[in-house]
Formats: structure tokens, sequence, C-alpha cells
């Protein structure tokens, strides 16, 4: 009994420096946004935030952030939605379809996500430049979603492999056609799932950077991962102001993701444990 | 809106495509109204400047109605890389100013507009030593946008007479060290190395080196060496507040915590544009030789421009000669593509300007002579060098040799 | 990925005859490629030809600043790089960097999750907040840390100072000893919320039972991990490294934000080289060389971990 009340004790301080570990750099981040420059680079560190200085996130807020974080949010919404319209069916067909080169579409699913996203910068703003893509958010959406998609599609075709097939059968009994099945009869089933790709393919549009870097060099048209770094180093920028940003960056998507932490979980798993 | 229907979700899929494939963001040539240009620059991105340069852009902005400029700020970090692909791919903003060693290297490959095609040069007033260097293989690509010397900043509140000798530098250096106050601050990371170059070249040339003789690589000759020691002293005897990047050093600057600095001509006005109390005098940088780097930034058209003729004609306008005047004013300490005066009160309110037109004779290029297109790369090759010896990993001397070794292994001077 | 190898397990688990799956299904032979049709043409345009480009690209002397001429060069660019001892330095930094990071993610990974994964108060929060590393956004990662491991203000200088374990020169990311261990734990940090999400759901599976009657009989700790726990998990744990393995050659802005794969190299990955060959050098052919190098290794990760897992399972049978 005694044993394991130490155990206890022990695993408590553990999970709390865990904790503490996981969340210290964007704890961090918020400190040092509300910090006087005189504590900034006094001889000792502030470990606490000071509320008056708030107003540095109005600040910050005037100059381009707001414009950046809109254009974030609509590459993240666009390769979401974009996304799942392309996955949704190629999943199905994987799912649930015999065909010739199956196993060949199956390699270059592969393949594709395993290529760095820089490997394919130079060629792709060639192509670009022919589509007239260039400096658009369109653009950035393409290409966020052509990166995003074959993991989707991976967690989508295994949600509906765990479906039973005889649902399918006994629809295609009553009449029902490819189409309405996969939209009546799986769309349901595996809605939490596509959620969780949902959540998967948000980030990875909010997350670009190396795209967005090098195409979008209308500044009108840039994402907050590009405006960010674009702080970094040489401009007279306060670190206050910097981390300020970073925080408005940070908060949307942690938000986003404890408030669809369900899913993200229950898709993560089915992508990567199932079996 | 996915789970009601299946076709119309497809369709939706194939309008998606057809509107990214179709669809142009990218407004380039509208038939109404004004020809809409970008003029890229890293002073758009400097608080200060920045905004006091957009102001001066609306000037021509609001004198005519054919054409219109559209600031671009691209962050000095990441500009030579951004720029250069997109004007490579045949994209990008249609004007450009373009520090010296990227200036040369899209000249040499072809990217940049020869100017003389357009715009009939003889009619100014050029200031001829900088105007030298907007020529690559006698053709002009450019005209200077502004031309700033570095020199020695320092807060008159913290420093009364400027160091003469490096002896001095160092032992001032030190006694204004201290409580959070430093002596000095320059670039000493990785993270900023092609400001830390900048800063190197002066170390470099004020003790009478160079990295090349215009023909071969001299990255270990003992001049150079002996600057970069120079550089090095400073680093060690911990007069400098280390890892701050320049954003940082530059606010401390403005708030005291740091007394000296040597900065190129625009940074007074960005110091004093953080804290407008500031008392900043300057002076010829306490080295054995009167020479200095400078940043000399000729403005380009880019070759892939559509409206060539529009970008022209917003050179012209900044050639005249009251443009030039209200430019160099927001340029701050440093000259112009021509001949300019200051008004007696100008130079009455800030009297570090004549220090910084004074050395204008004695200022060079920040490019290795003979490796201009080169110089980015030797630049990395450069400062990395640098980097181990400041981290105690090898001597100055033998970081400058292996600089030496690899430089020639790859470019055979 | 993870899921096509673990649904071709499921598929081998439950078979089913041809015939029947064909008559239940099959309407036209064209039916799977109308659904197909959209998702695979986007991603022949968008990964497919720029790879192939790349590929061609390989073979070629081209110039970032010219991109639109190349000289063909055969196979020069890469015994260009296979000859070079930075590039050979490269391979070394990549190795390191990704083993570390595989098993430093994993057991992080696997110690919260066994920490978290039993009843307490607060739990879900626990659970939820471990995860937050993994959503943050990776170029703010990279500032939180740069400024974190600044020279003279970063906390963690100001911490490592105090236990006297402080930095020659002050400056972590500039330092050639101290700038990858600092890339790596910024990378795990990342990394390992995810690895403790995903284990913890399959320790789920661990029958608490027998788990429990295991301790009862004295047995210890490590044996009952060893013998009740660790079966249940590690298939999940050989996704994981494949997962994790597949992530850490392929990232990019972390490292290229912290410290541009400097200095001198010492946190220089096939991806960053790759990156600053074709942006700062400004050679086209040489990076796209390094790129393929990339997908041939990680092509080889996958073939190799599907052996093993085919092995595996054959033993297990």
């Amino acid at each position: 009994m005694r044993r394991l009340h130490i155990g206890t004790s022990a695993r408590i301080i553990g999970v709390l420096v865990i904790l503490g570990i996981a969340v210290f750099p964007l704890y961090w981040m918020f400190v040092t946004s509300l910090t006087s420059n005189q504590a900034l680079f006094g001889s000792s560190a502030q470990m606490f935030p000071d509320l008056t200085r708030l107003g540095t996130y109005g600040e910050a807020l005037s100059g381009n952030v707001l414009r950046w974080l809109m254009n974030s949010t609509i590459i993240a919404a666009g390769t979401c939605l974009l996304t799942a319209v392309l996955a949704l069916p190629f999943a199905y067909a994987l799912s649930r379809f015999r065909f010739r080169w199956k196993s060949i579409i199956v390699i270059g699913l592969f393949l594709t996500q395993m290529l760095p996203e820089a490997l394919l910068v130079v060629p792709l703003f060639a192509l670009f430049r022919i589509l007239d893509l260039l400096n658009s958010l369109v653009g950035l959406i393409l290409v966020c979603t052509a990166f995003v998609l074959p993991i989707v599609v991976f967690i989508l075709k295994g949600a509906i492999d765990g479906i039973p097939r005889e649902l399918e059968e006994s629809a295609r009994i009553d009449g029902c056609r490819p189409f309405g099945i996969l939209t009546r009869i799986y769309l349901p089933l595996i809605a939490p799932t596509i959620a969780a790709t949902a959540v998967i393919s948000f980030f990875s549009g909010w997350n670009e950077y190396v795209f967005a870097v090098t195409f979008a060099f209308d500044p009108a048209m840039q994402p907050m991962s590009v405006g960010l770094a674009s702080f970094i180093g040489e401009l007279s920028t306060p670190v206050q102001t910097v981390m300020a940003v970073a925080v408005m960056y940070t908060l949307p998507a942690v938000a986003f993701y404890l408030f669809a932490q369900k899913y993200v979980v229950s898709g993560m798993t089915a992508g990567a444990v199932k079996g | 809106m996915v789970r009601k229907n299946a076709p119309k979700t497809l369709a939706l899929a194939t309008a998606v495509t057809l509107i990214a494939a179709g669809c142009s963001s990218n407004g380039g040539g509208a038939d109404e109204g004004p020809v809409t240009l970008t003029f890229a620059a890293v002073t758009f991105t400097e608080t200060g400047r920045g905004e006091a340069l957009e102001a001066w852009l609306d000037g021509f902005n609001t004198s005519q109605d054919a054409v219109r400029v559209e600031p671009a700020g691209i962050p000095f970090a990441t500009f030579s890389q951004t720029v250069l692909t997109q004007i490579g791919g045949g994209e990008g903003p249609d004007l450009i100013r373009f520090d010296q060693a990227d200036f040369v290297q899209a000249a040499s490959a072809g990217l940049l507009e020869p100017l003389e095609d357009h715009i009939d040069f003889g009619q100014y007033d050029l200031i001829e030593g900088p105007d030298a260097y907007a020529f690559v293989d006698d053709t002009r690509y450019g005209v200077m946008f502004d031309v700033a010397s570095y020199s020695l900043i320092y807060n008159t509140d913290l420093v009364e007479t400027p160091p003469t000798t490096f002896e001095d530098f160092l032992a001032m250096s030190e006694e204004l060290t201290g409580d959070g106050t430093y002596g000095m601050a320059f670039r000493q990371t990785k993270e900023q190395e092609p400001g830390m170059m900048q800063d190197l070249y002066n170390y470099v040339y004020g003790f009478g080196g160079a990295f090349s003789d215009g023909t071969e690589l001299t990255l270990n000759s003992p001049e150079v060496v002996e600057g970069l020691t120079a550089y090095q002293t400073l680093y060690d005897a911990e007069v400098i507040p280390r890892g701050a990047d320049a954003a940082t050093y530059r606010r401390m600057f403005a708030e005291g915590l740091v007394a000296m600095t040597i900065d190129n001509g625009g940074v007074p006005g960005i110091l004093l544009g953080a804290n407008p109390d500031l008392n900043i005098a300057a002076a010829p940088n306490p080295f054995p030789v009167e020479s200095q780097g400078g940043i000399i930034v000729p403005i380009t058209i880019n070759a892939g421009s559509e409206h060539k003729e529009a970008a022209a004609s917003f050179i012209e306008w900044m050639l005249e000669p009251e443009n030039q005047v209200s430019l160099q004013e927001v340029m701050g300490a440093g000259s112009v593509a021509t001949h300019t005066e200051r008004s007696a009160e100008q130079l009455a309110a800030a009297p570090y300007l004549q220090v910084f037109d004074d050395l204008t004779d004695s200022t060079q290029p920040q490019i290795i002579e003979g490796f201009e297109a080169q110089t980015p790369e030797l630049r990395i090759i450069i400062v990395d060098q640098v980097l181990s010896a400041l981290h105690g990993e090898k001597t100055m001397q033998a970081a400058m040799d292996e600089a030496q070794e690899m430089a020639v292994a790859r470019f055979g001077g | 990925m993870a899921t096509v190898l673990s649904s071709q397990a499921q598929r081998s688990a439950t078979p089913r005859s041809r015939s029947q799956r064909r008559k239940s299904i099959q309407g036209s032979r064209w039916v799977p490629f109308a659904f197909l049709a959209p998702g695979a043409v986007y991603l022949l345009l968008f990964q497919g030809f720029p790879l192939l480009e790349e590929l061609r690209m390989s073979f070629t002397r081209t110039s970032l600043l010219n991109p639109s001429v190349s000289e063909w060069v055969g196979l020069d660019n890469y015994v260009a790089i296979f000859t070079s001892p930075a590039f050979q330095q490269t391979l070394r930094t990549t190795l390191v960097y990704v083993i570390v990071c595989v098993v430093g993610a994993i057991s992080v990974g696997l110690g919260s999750a066994l920490m978290l994964n039993s009843a307490f108060r607060g739990r879900g929060l626990a659970r939820a907040l471990i995860a937050v590393p993994w959503a943050a956004p990776s170029v703010a990662v990279a500032v939180i840390a740069t400024w974190m491991m600044n020279a003279q203000y970063g906390i963690v200088n100001r911490w490592l100072d105090t236990v006297g374990l402080g930095v020659p020169g002050g400056s972590i990311l500039d330092n050639q000893t101290y700038a990858l261990p600092a890339v790596l734990a910024t990378t795990i940090w990342q990394l390992f919320p995810f690895c403790s999400v995903v284990l913890l759901a399959a320790l789920q599976a661990v029958p608490q039972e027998v788990r429990e009657a295991a301790m009862m009989d004295g047995a210890g700790r490590m044996w009952t991990f060893r013998v009740v726990t660790w079966p249940v998990i590690k298939p999940t744990v050989a996704l994981l490294a494949l997962l994790m393995t597949i992530w850490s050659i392929r990232r990019f802005e972390l490292i290229w934000i912290m410290t541009k794969g400097g200095p001198i190299g010492a946190t220089r990955t096939l991806v960053i080289d790759l990156y600053s060959s074709a942006f700062e050098v400004k050679e086209l052919g040489t990076a796209a060389a390094i790129g393929m190098v990339g997908v041939v290794i990680s092509l080889g990760v996958v073939i190799a971990s599907q052996l093993l897992t085919r092995r595996a399972e054959r033993k297990d049978l």
C-alpha cells in the first residue's frame, strides 16, 4: 500500500514535469511579449507577464498582422476543403474497389508523402508561373493540398476499411449507386475521421512556409508564417512585438487543436495505430 | 455541403480547380486605370525610414495618373534569395533596390534591364565615384539609390570624445561596459550572416586589408587576419551584448544601453526614430587606416518586367533634383545618385551628417573585387570560419587559412 | 502510410473471396477510375510532374538565376556530391539527427504516455496540454526557441549559467558542439506529443488485469512492462519509428530558421543542404541531385521497414 503511494506521487511529479516542458516555451513566448525592455535586458529573467503591457498586442496588430492572419486562415480553410473534396472519392476507390494499377497508385502516394517540400519549390515555381498562380492565395492552397492529400487519403482509407462491407452490400441491393453509397452510407459513418483529417489539412495550410516565402512576394498575399519569419534578425522590430505576433500565430492553432482534440486523437490513432 | 450530394461535390472540385487555373490574382497589365508597378526594397521594412520612404513614393504616385508604384518590403535576411528566385523565374518586382553583390550577380545573369536604352543619363549630375559601381561589363544596369558609409556612431551622453585608435576604442568600451550597459555592439551570429559580413568589411578595410587583390583571393592575408582579430578582441572582451541581433542592439542603443556602434549612415535615422531625444554624434572609425565599407545600392529594373518604360519613368522622377533632395533626407546620412546640397538647418540639426558625407571618398563597396558574382557564397565560408574562431574552436589565423583553402578549392582564385 | 501498412495486415486477416467481392460492388470497371481521377490528376500535376522535372534537373547544370537554360551533364552532379567531404558530413549529420529524433521522440512519448495512462484527477486536461507542442506552428516554435537560446538574454542560457554549464561564447546556436543538440531538443519537443498521444491510445489495449496480476505476484515494473505491455504496443512503436524517420528526414523550417544548417555545417541535414544549394549557392542541378539521394534514402527506409514488418509477422505466426 505504502509502495503504491510513493509510486503515485512520483507519477504526479513526472506528469507535472512533462507538462511543464510541453507548455513552457509557449508560456515564455507570452511572458516575453509582455516584458519591458529593462526587464528583458536585465541581469535576471522576469518570470511572469506584466499585464499592464497588453497594449503591445494592439501595436502589433496595427501592422500587417491582421492581413497575414486572414491570409493564413484562407489558405488553411481552402486547403481543408479542397483536400476533403479530392481525398474522399480517392480513399473510397482505394478501399472498396479492385482495379489494375492499384498497387502503383499506392506506391505513388507513398512516394509523394516522403518528398521534402523544398525539393519541389523550383519546378512548382515554373509551373505556377505558367498557370499564373504565383502571388495568389489560391496557388498556396493548391500546393498545400498537394502535400497533405496523400496522408489524408491514407487515413480516410483506413476508416473506410474499418466499416463492414455488408452495409454497402445491402445498400447496393436497395439500388444505391456508388456515389450514393459514398455520400449516404460512408460519409456519416466516417465523419469523425473526416473531422480529424480536416484538422490535419487545416494545420498544413496554417503552418505552410517554404512555398509561401518563395511564391508570395506580394506582401498582401503573405501568410503569418512568412510575416513572422520576416521579423527574425534584421528588422528593428522589438522582441516583444515579435513574440506578440508569434503568440497570435500560435494561439489559434492551439485553440483549434484543443477544440477539435477528440477528433484529432481518434484520427491520428486511426491513422497510426490500427492493425 | 459535402454531405448532401456527390455530383455536386465533384462539380465543386472541378470548379475550384478551374478557378484556380483560370483566375489570375496577379493584376499585372490591367487595361483600365494606371499601370501598377512593385518596387522591392529592404528599406520599406524598417521602422522610421520605411514610412518615410513610402511617403516619398506617394509623391510620385500623386504627381501623375499613368503609373502607380507599390512598395514591397522584403526583409534583409531573405531579400537576396527571395528576389533572385523570382526574377530568375521571370517574375518578381518591376523595380528593385539591390545590394551590390546581388546586383552584380543578377546583372551578370542577364536578369536586369540595361538602363541606357530607356533613360538619357547625360542630363544628370551623377556622383562619379559610386556611379562607377552601377556598371557590369561596361553596361549600366542601375543608378544609385543610396550610398551610405559606415562610421563610428556614439551616444554623446556616454562618450565625450570619440576614440581614434583601436587601443583607445577597446579601453573605452571596457570602461563603458557594465550593469546592463555595453560599450559597443556589432553582429556576431550566423542568423544574421549578411549583416555580420557587412560589419566584417569595416575591420578588414580599416586594418588595410581586402578579401582579394582583384585577381586572387586573400582571405588569410596578414591585414585581413589582423582586422578580424581586432573584431574578435572586442567579442572576447565581452564589451558587446553577445547574441543580440541588430534589431535588439539598435533598440538598446536608442535606450542608452549601448554607447558606440559602427554602422551605416542610415542607422542614425533608425535610432532617432526609436528615440527622438537621443544625442548622437559620429566620427571616423578608430582603426589604423581610414577606409570603411559602404552600402552602395543601385535601383534597377527587372528585365522580365512587363512595364519597363513605366519603371524607367519612375527612375527619371527619382532623379529630378527636388526628389533627390527629399530622398536623401529620407535615407539619412549618405548620398543619392546626384550631387545635392544639404540645407544649413539640416546640418545644424544633425552635425553627424557631415561626418558621413566626408567619408564618401574613402568608402569601398562591400563586395570582393574580381569575385563579385561569388561574393554571396564566399560570405558563407568567411562568416562560418570567423564564427568558429569566435567560439574558440580555432585561432583566427587557422580559421581564415581554412576559409582561403575552401574558397580556392571552390573558385580557383 | 501507416494505414496502408495496417490495412494490408487487416486484409490478410480477413480473407474474402474474389468473386464475392466483385459481384458485390463492381458495377462498371470504370467506376473506380471516376472516383480516382480528380485526386490522381491533381497529384500528377502538382507532385508527379515536378518530381520528374527535378529528376531531369539532377542530370543538368542549371542556375537559379536562369532556370530555363540547363546544360546536360550526365552523372556529374552525383559524382560531385558523393566525392565531396561536405556532403559526407551532411549524410552523417542527417543520420545522427534522424536517429536521435526517432529514439528521443518515441522514448519521451512512451514515458509520458505511461505516466498519463492511469486514472488521476485532471487527466483529461493533462492529455490535452501535452499535445500543445504538436499544434504549435514550426515557424513560431523556431522563433521562440531561438529567443530562449539567445546568448545574452535567453532563459536557457541564464539557467545553464546558474548551474555552471554555460556555453563558451554564450551563443548555443552558433556553437559547433551545442547547435545540433539544441536543434534536436527543439525537434523532439515538437514531435514527442504525437508519439505520446498515439501510444496512449495503443496502451488502452494492454490488458490491465494481467498487468495488475503480474504486479501483485511481485514482478518488477520493468519485467511487467517487457512481458505484458511491450508486446502489445510493439507494432505501434514500429509504425511511429517509420513515421518519425520520414518526418525528421523532411524537417525543414525549424532547422532553417534556427541555424540555417550552421555553424559550419553542424546542423546541415540533407534537406537544409538541398535548400541551401538551390537558394544560396543557386545550383539547381546539385540541389536536385541531393534531393534525389534523399528520396532514395526515404524509399529505402520504407522498403526496409516493410520487409522487417513482414518478417516479424511471419515469426509471430
